[in-house]
């Protein structure tokens, strides 16, 4: 075996073991922008129903398990702080998964200070490099 | 203004990846009985599938020079790109300056039907001072309209 081809080989695996520990995540629109439509930062809601209208520039809506550029579906957390990057987005009732692509949400908050997030996740529920989230906003609920 | 009006107009249908075949209105199809109620197309869509236009309002007045933004709002249905084939979504057909075309066939491509064949929820189009209507229209994996048709209500703006 030549010292060539064992060094080649090497490059390889070594290769093969840093695809396998970071799965690289899916690039996105360096533009790309997720924001939340409606409400405002600092709506007071009455009863506490609501939809949240949730926008997005520079890129496209696809429901979950589809593969193509540029496009995600919406993810909105609600009382939670954005979780880890690099990672499948919680599915659980802090971190409402719309992989169906919708874009608009209904939802229903018991009354008291809530706060409202979004956070794009690509075909496998995975943030975007760079990740994609909206400003933080507070809503009240009477 | 009305020249760079249409490159941009254009130049946002390319951008969003519809480029293919540009298909004209041609005066038959303007003429066309608008169609009944029971024509639409081959894909099933939720019977309460709401579509709307969540800016501009109606009537409302917008600058001239300035490139109006257009939200595009859906409710009990979802939004998947072109060729695309899950249940219970479509993608956006924005209506501008026509009526709605027949919705048992494949939606024109033109400066009066823009695609949104990327899944986009929202696009900006620059208009010549004037009145102008907005309509939005889903269509399927195939740009047909769904079963029932979901279209929002036709809205008036006035560019001056």
């Amino acid at each position: 075996m030549s010292r060539r081809f064992l060094l080649r080989a090497l490059a390889a695996t070594s290769l093969a073991a840093y695809a396998t520990l970071a799965t690289p995540l899916t690039p996105a629109p360096k533009n790309a922008e997720v924001y939340i439509i409606w409400p405002g930062d600092g709506t007071v809601i009455e009863g506490g129903k609501l939809w949240v209208r949730m926008g997005l520039k520079g890129m496209g809506v696809c429901p979950k398990g589809i593969e193509r550029p540029n496009c995600g579906h919406h993810h909105l957390l609600v009382d939670a702080e954005l979780p880890a990057m690099d990672k499948e987005i919680p599915n659980d009732r802090n971190h409402l998964h719309f992989g169906a692509g919708e874009t608009d949400a209904r939802i229903e908050l018991p009354p008291g200070k809530h706060s409202l997030q979004l956070l794009l996740g690509d075909s496998k529920h995975v943030p975007f490099d760079p990740p994609i989230y909206s400003k933080k906003i507070t809503i009240t609920v009477r | 203004m009305s020249k760079p009006v249409a490159a941009v107009i254009v130049i946002a249908a390319g951008a969003l990846g519809v480029g293919g075949h540009a298909a004209v209105a041609t005066a038959a199809d303007a003429s066309a009985p608008a169609a009944t109620a029971a024509a639409s197309g081959p894909t099933p869509a939720p019977r309460n599938a709401y579509l709307y236009i969540g800016y501009p309002n109606n009537n409302q007045t917008l600058p001239a020079g300035k490139p109006v933004k257009v939200w595009f709002g859906l409710r009990n249905m979802g939004v998947a790109p072109k060729d695309v084939k899950f249940p219970n979504t479509g993608h956006h057909h924005l209506l501008v300056d026509a009526d709605l075309p027949p919705l048992d066939k494949e939606i024109p491509n033109d400066r009066n039907h823009l695609h949104f064949g990327a899944g986009e929820t929202e696009t900006t189009l620059d208009l010549p001072p004037g009145k102008h209507t907005l309509q939005l229209l889903m269509g399927d994996d195939r740009h047909f309209p769904t079963n029932p048709p979901v279209y929002s209500k036709k809205i008036t703006i006035y560019v001056r």
